[in-house]
């Protein structure tokens, strides 16, 4: 039975790690904002430099997006819209950016979470064989490809599946939509993240193997694999786990590849397309949501940490 | 674990790249951005290794692309280590308010991932050269902060920083005559892994085309035009994606295993 007073002081902690988290949202969000506008100059600009609009056309734009008033009341704006769900239109379809970016979201969201359970299965089977089997050709084996993972760049990995898959299928003689468009650049994705993964497990078992609960455990006559699985894999695992959160939100950046290279639509391509354009509501606000999301991922991983493990619990 | 060899192998790798930047006219007398015969041609005597789509040399295209694709990343990491070191020496220094506002930001900076935040600064300046170079140093500062910030941090905890102040030593001067001597190590191994991490960076946002026109040799916009005759010619693309990985493994290792000689 925890006592009142400690319950308490955890519950603050909690409080406080959720205000922390509206606090870095709000700034990282200003941030990009300020970032991209005063890198900018004049958002208009490329729709001028590409002919898209004659001067009085492009003076219109400025005035219908509100570009004539001071830059904090811009930002103050953007803020209202943006609490609000909205992100503004984007300057070529003059759809919102909200919409646009919602029809974009599934595609995403689906190879992204199957890419994060890739990543999450190829981190932990590399991380506890190069552990586990660290004497064996077959350990160092699992840790060369650990660090393999985060050499190749997530491009390279992808064209290189594409290529040996594409031969394989000739050689059957068989097409495969759900392979070439999900399956494959999940795995791509996930092996591209796995590096970090791999590598916290492995360094968290190989310390825990050594410490004297093992050898407890050992003489209590419990067998090596459950040692290895339950006993010396648990400290590991707080975190493994908040890693995870932040590759959630990593794995974003990962998308953007992975996408334009296998030709997969989704935020990632939206997001390089818009940036090729010029179309800066549409870039921001993908930058903004992924900064809110990183942010929010960043708590649960925190109050994640705090249910798993008790060392943290006991406030001082 | 250690593996000499590999080190070894890691250095040569580098040097050798690095000579192929300083020679890449002795050792190639052709155009790389010069159509010289057809397109698509197979590796022969001349040109060594074909020409790509557009009828170029591919050998010179890759000797003059390590130029371009080492130096982008080594401009961006001069760029962030030059202000991420001056933010957080300063933190680290002054500390106090300033640490904790330094703190604050670049915790804030850091929910952006870096490389998101390098595109939001192309989509603002436009796609370019410069811009990738400016991008990729700019966005790898918060990253670069938290972590030198941690060094500093450290070395400032010693009992000859409280001996120097003792000793009437202003901040300025424990902080470069000091602090920074003291963690040049430490700092010199963090430069690395960042060098590895702008190297990625940098091909990443080249291999997207945000690095404006495409008739530049570089290996990151190289991976990505050869990925258009991918099954006629595979070389256009996997030579490059070799040279990109073994670059980017041989900095990372050498970085990590600085200190551990």
């Amino acid at each position: 039975m925890v006592p009142k007073s400690h319950r308490r002081t955890a519950l603050l902690a909690v409080i406080r790690r959720l205000l922390e988290g509206v606090w870095t949202a709000w700034a990282a969000v200003t941030l990009a904002f300020f970032a991209l506008r005063i890198a900018s100059g004049d958002p208009v600009a490329s729709l001028l430099s590409q002919g898209l609009a004659s001067p009085e056309q492009a003076e219109e734009i400025r005035i219908s997006l509100g570009l004539n008033a001071p830059l904090w009341l811009q930002y103050l704006r953007f803020l209202a819209n943006l609490l609000q769900g909205d992100l503004g239109s984007s300057l070529y379809t003059h759809r919102s950016v909200s919409q646009i970016i919602l029809e974009q979201f599934p595609s995403t969201f689906v190879l992204a979470v199957t890419g994060l359970i890739a990543a999450v299965l190829f981190g932990f089977i590399l991380g506890i064989t190069a552990a586990w089997l660290r004497k064996r050709t077959s350990g160092m084996i699992a840790a060369a490809i650990a660090a393999l993972a985060t050499s190749i760049p997530v491009a390279f990995a992808g064209i290189l599946s594409l290529l040996i898959v594409g031969h394989l299928l000739q050689e059957i003689g068989s097409s495969s939509e759900l392979l070439i468009r999900l399956i494959l650049p999940a795995l791509v994705l996930g092996f591209a993240s796995s590096g970090p993964i791999a590598r916290v497990i492995h360094s968290g078992l190989s310390e825990s193997l050594r410490s004297p609960f093992i050898l407890a455990a050992r003489a209590r006559g419990i067998r090596r694999d459950v040692r290895l699985l339950w006993h010396a894999l648990r400290p590991s695992l707080p975190p493994a786990i908040s890693l995870v959160a932040l590759e959630a939100a990593f794995l974003f950046t990962g998308t953007v590849v992975t996408e334009t290279v296998f030709s997969r639509p989704g935020l990632g391509r939206l997001l390089v397309k818009s940036i090729l354009d010029g179309d800066y509501p549409i870039a921001l606000g993908l930058v903004a949501l992924a900064a809110i999301f990183y942010t929010i991922s960043h708590v649960i991983a925190d109050l994640l940490t705090f249910i798993i493990d008790p060392r943290l619990r006991r406030v001082e | 674990m250690k593996f000499p060899l590999l080190k070894t192998l890691c250095v040569l790798w580098l040097v050798a790249i690095g000579l192929l930047a300083l020679t890449a006219p002795i050792l190639t007398s052709a155009d790389p951005y010069e159509q010289i015969s057809s397109t698509m041609q197979t590796p022969t005597d001349h040109p060594p290794l074909g020409t790509d789509a557009l009828g170029r040399d591919f050998f010179a295209r890759l000797t003059y692309g390590t130029r371009l694709s080492l130096s982008i990343p080594m401009l961006s990491t001069l760029l962030t280590i030059l202000f991420g070191t001056i933010l957080s020496l300063t933190a680290i220094a002054v500390g106090g308010l300033v640490d904790r506002i330094i703190l604050a930001l670049t915790n804030a900076a850091l929910a952006i991932p870096g490389l998101l935040l390098a595109m939001l600064l192309v989509a603002g300046f436009g796609p370019g050269l410069p811009t990738v170079v400016i991008a990729v140093g700019l966005g790898g500062i918060p990253g670069f902060v938290r972590l030198s910030r941690s060094i500093f941090l450290g070395i400032k905890e010693m009992g000859y920083i409280d001996a120097a102040y003792a000793l009437g030593a202003s901040r300025i001067r424990v902080a470069f005559a000091h602090i920074l001597p003291n963690s040049a190590p430490q700092l010199l191994s963090l430069a690395t892994t960042h060098f590895a991490w702008a190297f990625m960076g940098a091909t990443t946002l080249t291999f997207l085309g945000l690095s404006g026109d495409p008739s530049f040799p570089e290996w990151g916009a190289m991976l990505n035009s050869g990925r258009m005759h991918l099954i006629q010619s595979p070389r256009l693309t996997v030579i490059p994606g070799i040279l990109i990985s073994l670059t980017i493994f041989s900095v990372h290792y050498l970085g990590e295993n600085y200190t551990e000689k």
